[in-house]
């Protein structure tokens, strides 16, 4: 009877383990839900130790309330056994001896040594943590006087920790492939916006896909305080494919302004190169250079395929200035026109992507009309009110419905 | 006089103004001579806030005029913010935001600066961020905390996906904001693992809170099967109710949606002053407009109508609604 019990008890154990651990991709997070859980039913404190590729080690102890780490850069003698061949190793501490010598073997950091041997513990037990073969770290478990491990007791820390070990290695390569996208990602991420004398700057970004950063709209800010090119596009696709062709055209932009920030110029440059390339891929961007003048802010504006940027004035009036253009990247040889503006201080401009006017809810697109109509009523805001007023009514009017990515960039002339 | 009372005539106008060039200047002087972050936050911009927030109520001002004074507010809180990122992270990670439809940053602005005065590592997601998004974020940061903060009730369902979403991950979840009301009862209907009850209280009860928890219980199953039902139905109804009660004022509209999104809100948390507090409050926005008759009882006359098929929303309006508004 009392033997059905204690299987009840360790089913129903087991059970939470399974449940809480499913599904935890982040190590550090891992390790505390797998140790909050080993109290009582492994140990009365618990050890957690990660292997690290230069021999050392990394250890988290829990002892019911509280969390302690510290990293040792040598494994001691038992568990460096455990690291060779996954072996379970059950220690015996000697009532009448100093209880630390035996734990020295098992526990490599002197204050967690410290702490299992103020518990007087009875039982030590060390259990690899192997998964798919490789043994990534171990888990040392103390009981004290009386509560020893026995057989069923050591199969069952086994199981734990076979478990345990599995969700940690899913962890440990989720967080290393996350190293390497967000690496690779970083150029392709939205860029800080400097910050200019005379002009404010704000942007958003929301990408189709809800997990990610990136997509295939991209905005971008280079120059010298005096002299600003100022662009905003995007590339045909989605998602990452997407993302890595904006790296390319922010690239080439970027690297065109640099001879010559004429709107005009660099878009003819962005739409040779995409062309001279072949493939089938093109780009739409809004490109335009800002520079002080003597009330305001001169702006040279020019468009390849994309809506022209709102002008809003400090008086409410909304202004589209006429520009056209073609898309970059499918036919050869393409000039653009520029159109030259003021903006008075307090005045603003929006650049946005077509994720803005073509976000389609159940009252059909969000339409240019409802654009300029909200634009009108935030004369004089801050360049971040303009873009969260605008991405918050167009989130709105999708109302739940898939959209496409979404970028705005507003700025306004005036300190 | 203490020096924030003093410039908070100055610091309303500069938000009046959508100056956020002034906003800082003042909010800079106050923090060159002294005063506690934590205090100009609370007497200074919190109370600005406060003001301009019954500006609206009163139709004094459009949503427009008090969004771009409000983005003037978030300026002088990030003015704030770049001091406070100078201290020593002393302390673990947080992750802090605000779930869809809560699209009032502000508050979480504020708690996170205070967070981070204190020496928190902060992650600020910002406003309206998908369960999903910060799923993401809690697996890549791997936080000793989420923070959810939530001003309106329509936003207190996406809010339990944020609890569900921290505390699956073993992460405890501190919830806060105007939408939980006065006590813990919402905070822990939805399964927060603590309410924050107001500023500056907020920031002290990171410190005491558990390393890992167990996922939220699973929320009564018939309010919230009728919750989800008025979630998919929303728009219908919200027309539904619109074309029926008689008020011609442009902030009708907003009244209906405020009303089914409590009732949403009461059903998932079971607590009935969420539709008390929803009548005194379209109550006080149409009085201010002068709109004539007994609106408020007329709009849940053709609430209790339209939602028919709807009895538990039914039973909320019944018992909670607050016949003494007119």
């Amino acid at each position: 009877m009392v033997i059905d019990m204690r299987v009840k008890d360790q089913v129903g154990f087991m059970h939470d383990v399974s449940r809480q651990l499913a599904g935890s991709l982040n190590v550090r997070r891992t390790v505390l839900t797998a140790l909050h859980l080993a109290v009582p039913e492994v140990g009365d404190w618990v050890l957690l130790a990660r292997f690290e590729p230069g021999g050392g080690a990394t250890l988290t102890a829990w002892d019911g309330t509280t969390a302690t780490t510290a990293t040792v850069a040598s494994l001691s003698v038992a568990l460096a056994r455990i690291r060779r061949v996954g072996q379970t190793e059950l220690l015996h501490v000697e009532l009448d001896t100093d209880p630390g010598d035996g734990l020295a073997s098992l526990i490599p950091d002197a204050a967690m040594r410290a702490a299992a041997a103020g518990l007087r513990p009875a039982d030590v037990l060390g259990v690899a943590l192997t998964a798919h073969g490789t043994t990534g770290g171990a888990l040392i478990a103390v009981r004290g006087q009386g509560r020893g491990y026995d057989e069923p007791d050591v199969r069952l820390v086994e199981e734990y920790a076979s478990r345990v070990a599995v969700t940690l290695d899913s962890a440990r390569l989720y967080e290393e492939r996350t190293h390497i996208a967000n690496t690779l990602q970083a150029s392709l991420r939205p860029p800080v916006l400097p910050e200019l004398p005379g002009l404010r700057m704000a942007a958003r970004y929301r990408a189709a896909h809800e997990r990610m950063e990136i997509g295939g709209d991209f905005y971008d800010v280079h120059g010298t305080k005096d002299d600003v090119s100022v662009v905003i596009g995007d590339v045909c696709g989605k998602g990452v494919e997407a993302a890595v062709l904006t790296g390319q055209a922010r690239q080439t932009i970027k690297t065109a302004a640099r001879f010559d920030r004429s709107p005009a110029v660099v878009l003819a440059a962005l739409n040779d190169v995409l062309y001279a390339e072949g493939a089938d891929r093109f780009v739409t961007v809004a490109c335009a250079r800002l520079r002080p003048a003597e009330r305001g802010t001169h702006v040279t504006l020019a468009v390849a395929g994309h809506p022209a940027p709102l002008i809003v004035r400090r008086d409410g009036t909304v202004e589209e200035p006429e520009i056209r253009g073609t898309v970059a990247g499918v036919w050869a040889d393409l000039s653009y026109r520029e159109v030259e503006l003021l903006l008075a201080p307090g005045d603003a401009m929006l650049l946005f992507t077509d994720g803005v006017n073509e976000a389609r809810g159940q009252n059909g697109f969000f339409g240019m009309t409802r654009l300029r109509d909200l634009l009108a009523g935030y004369a004089g805001a801050s360049p971040e009110t303009l873009c969260e007023a605008v991405e918050q009514r167009v989130v709105e009017h999708l109302d739940g419905a898939a959209h496409d990515d979404i970028a705005l960039l507003a700025i306004r002339s005036g300190d | 006089m203490s020096p924030t009372l003093t410039l908070l005539p100055d610091f309303e106008q500069a938000l009046a103004d959508g100056d956020a060039g002034a906003a800082v200047t003042l909010v800079e002087h106050l923090l060159a001579n002294g005063t506690p972050a934590e205090a100009v936050m609370l007497d200074v911009i919190g109370e600005a806030q406060r003001r301009i927030g019954e500006r609206w109520q009163r139709g004094e001002w459009s949503v427009a005029q008090e969004h771009t004074a409000t983005g003037v507010s978030m300026a002088a809180v990030e003015a704030i913010a770049r001091q406070a990122r100078v201290r020593p992270v002393t302390r673990g990670r947080i992750v802090l935001g605000c779930a869809e439809r809560e699209w009032h940053a502000l508050p979480a602005m504020v708690v996170g600066t205070l967070l981070r005065d204190r020496g928190w590592h902060v992650t600020f997601l910002g406003a309206s961020t998908p369960a999903d998004r910060l799923s993401s974020y809690l697996r890549d940061v791997g936080p000793d905390a989420t923070a959810v903060s939530c001003s309106i009730v329509g936003a207190l369902p996406s809010t339990r996906q944020f609890i569900e979403a921290s505390t699956g991950a073993g992460i405890p979840v501190v919830a806060g904001g105007a939408a939980f009301g006065v006590d813990d009862v919402r905070a822990r209907a939805l399964g927060a693992t603590a309410w924050a009850p107001r500023l500056p209280e907020v920031v002290t009860i990171f410190d005491d809170l558990p390393t890992v928890v167990p996922p939220a219980p699973p929320l009564p199953a018939e309010p919230l099967a009728e919750q989800r039902a008025l979630e998919l139905a929303h728009r219908r109804l919200v027309d539904a109710v619109c074309e029926r009660w008689p008020v011609d004022c442009a902030e009708a509209r907003d009244c209906v949606e405020q009303a089914l999104w409590t009732l949403q809100g009461a059903l998932l948390t079971g607590d009935g002053r969420l539709v008390a507090d929803t009548a005194r409050w379209v109550s006080a926005l149409l009085t201010a407009r002068s709109v004539p008759g007994m609106p408020t009882t007329a709009l849940a006359a053709e609430l209790t109508m339209v939602l028919r098929d709807f009895p538990l929303a039914v039973d909320l309006l019944r018992s909670h609604w607050d016949a003494t508004c007119p």
